[in-house]
């Protein structure tokens, strides 16, 4: 059995058994006719690409600065990640009945072994309500969301309301898993993607979002292209982002490894931290610290900007840890 | 009875489309300080269902993608700084099953958690609870299984092991290593005191072919803590065997023994194995090769066989009448029919119905025997044999050939098993049972190579001896290369420390690599054992035998150098009655012919008188002095005139 084909197995277990079942029981309802499709953003967000200029916190101009070299962090360290996964499994008439799955988990690294500390999942139905009105029987005690029905149904428009409502779900599930950490230990909390999801993370002095997804740049003109080139195991001057306004943080772009001859993305993560002097001072020490964490690297298509305890909770989630068939359920 | 659970699980079972659960397979996780390790015993209890298998593969991997992630991770640099997190590294091992209960239906292993094996979970799993305890047990331990902390003792059926049900046993592993010799002496010990007392009497006797290895049998050797433990684990006595009786034949000079066991301190239970044409007779097959085996040769040593030996024979061509007792007066009597032959001239080829290349051929042969087996054969009619109809219960037999000629050893082999079983089948050999232990079995009973008397023999007590209480337990460094059919009738089968190479070839294919790769570097006093009641092979650690080796033996106990025929009979004498002076016995047989010294000193040894000194005297007999003739006088012829010429 190879390591790919174990993967692939967990994540036919996480989706594909609980959808079928929906599946079957809706085919039941009058009405209701039973469907397959996998929304193509089904694994995540399509971000729009633009530029959404910051504000310089260090002095300018923007400089690429060496942080010198790796030095992993020596105390406990979390990672925190959400995964959601969506298909449709009817249409009552037009509208689309779209099933969801969404999860999120804390893994607590304590010298050098990572353990799940936090975990949650949730299955969704998402559709109109007289959709879900029509599968409410064959459906009792499955979790709904209903979509505004303030326009009449159309098929693509629902799919991409359903999308939205699985981002927010699955958002919201994150923040659960974060909480309960943080209400339960101290210790740094590395969360991928942005901290502006909650003004209290952004305000944590020991949280730390990790950015993979450049849609959206913060610079333009030739401080783009200082940007985009830093050399590997530099970082930008720390800047703050216009477009976090409800929970500013600090942010400062770090090359992981060296972009030349590849993409011009290729190791760049920004990095956001709570706006404060303490993130100023500490900017380079908390960038050696995740250039450290580069190694092991990650087997994943992003491994040049998925740092190993991240990944590390994703494929928890993928393999359906936190589920009826894993160790824990602590919600449906 | 359904065995209650017990300790917490050390791995869950997993099974997936490519690596799927079956009846008879399943595979499992654990974490990685787990104690799992090749061989041990698990049991998984899931859906009313209790899976008891024994692990013979494992597997470690992590989520790396590829090798070359890890030099990316590093910086190319090995000794860089260790990575912050542990990687996600998976345990996974394949068991084998041992036992389902219930047994029916049959079905896959479900999943579940799997915990290591209890002492009350192994007797199950190797199904001993049906011959370890109840009335009639028949348990004979074997070792311990040991894993993870638990010391959990094997047990053999000894109706499986000794018949009727199935019998023998084969034992494979590299020489020097402490596996095979050490293995039977301890398996032996065991069975003399754990040996069921309904199911009869047993003995053993072993032949010794190499070195010093069974020539100490009698005697305590040094055991340790450790040792000790595990004897009372098992619930057995470490103490060396209390009746042994040692046989070896002499040394061509017919007195000084040819064994490394001739210690004065060793003598009283060591006497010499001394065979005399008659008992070489009937084994004549043996040392005849396949050319020589034809009817006209059998004829001929029917004749001599029926007609000839120990018996009055008297023949109108023949000048005397004959009475052969030994092989001197049978080459007496062939120089008599050859003088006859040749006195015939023309025509003078057959006697009595023999031609004379056959009576030639087989002198040959059986003077042959006199000279290749000198010291085992004697010329003069004295023999000295195993207790035949008097075997001791419990009694240890060893018939040391090790400094035989190979011929003679087939003799040995042939003519000794051959007695076991026509005593056995008489119900007359003194015991029931009777394991007879043969290692260097790719030289008695090799896979290639002519058929031989010897193999012909070990195959027929491998297919046929359990009905009689003739059990072999036989040993070899090379089981590949041994008669497949002597080592397939063996129903239990040891392995200890296997060669790679030997391990490499298809007859040990259906083992696991994991397994064959520990049998390879196995440590002293670890077997594999397959027994009928185990499904799969079990591996189990057993105590140093209670006896000395060897090699030890023979620092404490060195061998007398070979000492001069009259020191010679001297020593052998004082074996009898330790209170004989040598020099009073050196000067009773000064100025005697050496055979008549022989002879008297075989009589002695074999009767065992309470008064060695004057039997052996009434033996030699009274000295006859030499005597000169003295030359008499020519007689004149007489002489006349009358004489023609």
């Amino acid at each position: 059995m190879s390591r790919a084909s174990a993967t692939e197995s967990g994540r036919e277990t996480f989706g594909a058994a609980a959808f079928s079942e929906l599946r079957r029981r809706l085919a039941t309802v009058p009405g209701v006719v039973p469907a397959t499709a996998d929304p193509p953003a089904s694994h995540g967000r399509a971000d729009e690409a633009r530029i959404v200029p910051a504000e310089l916190i260090e002095p300018p101009p923007l400089r690429a600065q060496a942080v010198g070299p790796p030095s992993s962090w020596p105390g406990p360290v979390a990672f925190l990640d959400g995964t959601q996964r969506h298909e449709v499994v009817a249409y009552a008439g037009p509208m689309p009945l779209v099933a969801a799955e969404v999860a999120a988990a804390v893994r607590e690294r304590v010298g050098r072994q990572a353990r799940t500390v936090h975990s949650r999942r949730r299955q969704l139905l998402i559709g109109r309500p007289e959709a879900l009105a029509l599968a409410a029987d064959a459906l009792p005690g499955v979790q709904t969301v209903a979509l505004a029905a303030d326009e009449p149904p159309h098929p693509l428009r629902d799919l991409e309301l359903a999308r939205a409502a699985v981002d927010r779900a699955r958002g919201e599930l994150e923040l659960l898993a974060g909480d309960a950490y943080r209400r339960t230990a101290g210790h740094w909390l590395v969360v991928d993607g942005s901290l502006a999801e909650s003004p209290a993370w952004a305000a944590d002095p020991r949280m730390l979002g990790i950015a993979k997804s450049h849609a959206s740049l913060p610079f333009g003109g030739t401080e783009m292209v200082t940007y985009l080139h830093l050399p590997a195991g530099h970082r930008s001057s720390v800047f703050r982002p216009s477009s976090r306004r409800q929970a500013p943080v600090y942010a400062w772009g770090l090359r992981l490894w060296d972009w030349t001859g590849k993409d011009l993305f290729f190791g760049l993560i920004r990095v956001e931290a709570a706006p404060t002097e303490e993130t100023l001072r500490m900017a380079d020490s908390i960038s050696r610290w995740l250039l450290a964490e580069r190694s092991p690297l990650s087997a994943d298509p992003r491994w040049d900007r998925l740092l190993y305890g991240i990944h590390g909770v994703e494929e928890y989630l993928r393999s359906g840890g936190g589920s009826r068939n894993g160790q824990r359920v602590d919600e449906k | 009875m359904m065995p209650g659970e017990v300790k917490q699980p050390v791995g869950q079972v997993v099974a997936t489309e490519q690596r799927p659960s079956t009846p008879h397979q399943f595979h499992f996780w654990t974490s990685r300080e787990s104690p799992i390790g090749i061989g041990a015993i698990v049991r998984v209890d899931a859906d009313g269902r209790i899976v008891f298998g024994v692990v013979t593969d494992g597997f470690a991997y992590s989520d790396l993608g590829s090798p070359i992630h890890a030099v990316i991770a590093a910086d190319g640099d090995p000794a860089g700084p260790e990575e912050p997190t542990r990687r996600t590294e998976i345990r996974l091992y394949s068991a084998a099953v041992l036992r389902q209960m219930p047994e029916e239906p049959v079905q896959p292993v479900p999943l579940g958690p799997v915990r290591m094996a209890e002492d009350a979970d192994v007797a199950i799993a190797l199904r001993m609870d049906a011959y370890v305890s109840g009335e009639r047990p028949t348990g004979v331990p074997v070792g311990v299984y040991a894993t993870g902390g638990l010391e959990a003792p094997v047990y053999l059926d000894a109706d499986f092991l000794l018949g009727p049900e199935a019998a023998h046993l084969n034992i494979t592993g590299v020489s020097g290593l402490a596996t095979k010799t050490s293995a039977v002496e301890f398996l032996l010990a065991s069975l003399f005191q754990k040996f069921p007392v309904h199911k009869g009497s047993i003995a053993a006797l072993c032949f010794n072919v190499k070195g010093p290895d069974l020539c100490f049998l009698d005697r305590p050797g040094e055991l340790g803590d450790e040792d000790r433990r595990l004897y009372a684990r098992l619930d057995l006595d470490p103490k060396p065997f209390d009746k042994v009786r040692y046989y070896a034949p002499y040394k061509p000079d017919g007195v000084n023994l040819n064994t490394l066991r001739t210690n004065e301190a060793l003598a009283a239970n060591t006497e010499p194995l001394l065979w005399g044409l008659r008992e070489v007779l009937d084994y004549a097959e043996v040392v005849l090769n396949r050319d020589d085996v034809d009817a006209k040769a059998d004829a001929f040593i029917d004749f001599l066989a029926e007609r000839v030996v120990g018996k009055d024979f008297e023949d109108p061509t023949l000048p005397r009448r004959f009475r052969v007792r030994s092989f001197a007066d049978l080459d007496e009597f062939f120089r008599a029919i050859f003088h006859v032959l040749e006195e015939a001239g023309r025509g003078g080829e057959v006697w009595r119905t023999h031609h004379i290349a056959t009576i030639r051929k087989i002198r040959n042969r059986l003077g042959n025997i006199s000279t290749r087996a000198k010291g085992l054969v004697t010329d003069d009619g004295e023999v000295n044999d195993l207790p035949w109809g008097s075997f001791e219960d419990r009694g240890l037999y060893v018939v040391d050939v090790a400094g035989l000629d190979p011929l003679a050893q087939d003799l040995v082999f042939a003519r000794i098993v051959s007695r076991l079983r026509e005593h056995l089948e008489r119900r007359d050999l003194g015991v029931d049972h009777i394991v007879v232990f043969v290692d260097e079995l790719n030289k008695y009973a090799p896979g290639d190579g002519p058929e031989t008397y010897v193999r012909k023999m070990l195959l027929d007590i491998s297919e046929r001896g359990r009905y009689l209480g003739l059990v072999l337990f036989s040993a070899q460094q090379f089981r590949s290369q041994v008669q497949r059919r002597v080592v397939g009738n063996s129903g239990t089968m040891i392995l200890g420390r296997m060669d790679g190479e030997e391990l490499s070839l298809p007859g040990y294919s259906t083992m696991s690599p994991a397994t064959r790769a520990r049998l390879a570097a196995l440590p002293k006093g670890e077997l594999l054992i397959r027994h009928p009641h185990f499904t799969q092979p079990v591996f189990v650690r057993f105590p140093r035998p209670a006896v000395l080796s060897g090699r030890e033996g023979v620092e404490r106990f060195p061998p007398r150098p070979e000492v001069a025929f009259g020191e010679a009979v001297a020593r052998r004498l004082r074996a009898l009655d330790p209170a004989l002076a040598a020099g009073r016995i050196l000067e009773i047989i000064a100025g005697r012919r050496e055979d008549d010294v022989r002879r008297a000193l075989h009589a002695t040894i074999r009767a065992r008188p309470d008064q060695p000194l004057p039997f052996f005297q009434r033996c030699l007999g009274r000295e006859v002095p030499p005597e000169t003739v003295r030359q008499q006088a020519a007689v004149q012829p007489i002489r006349t005139s009358r004489d023609p010429y």
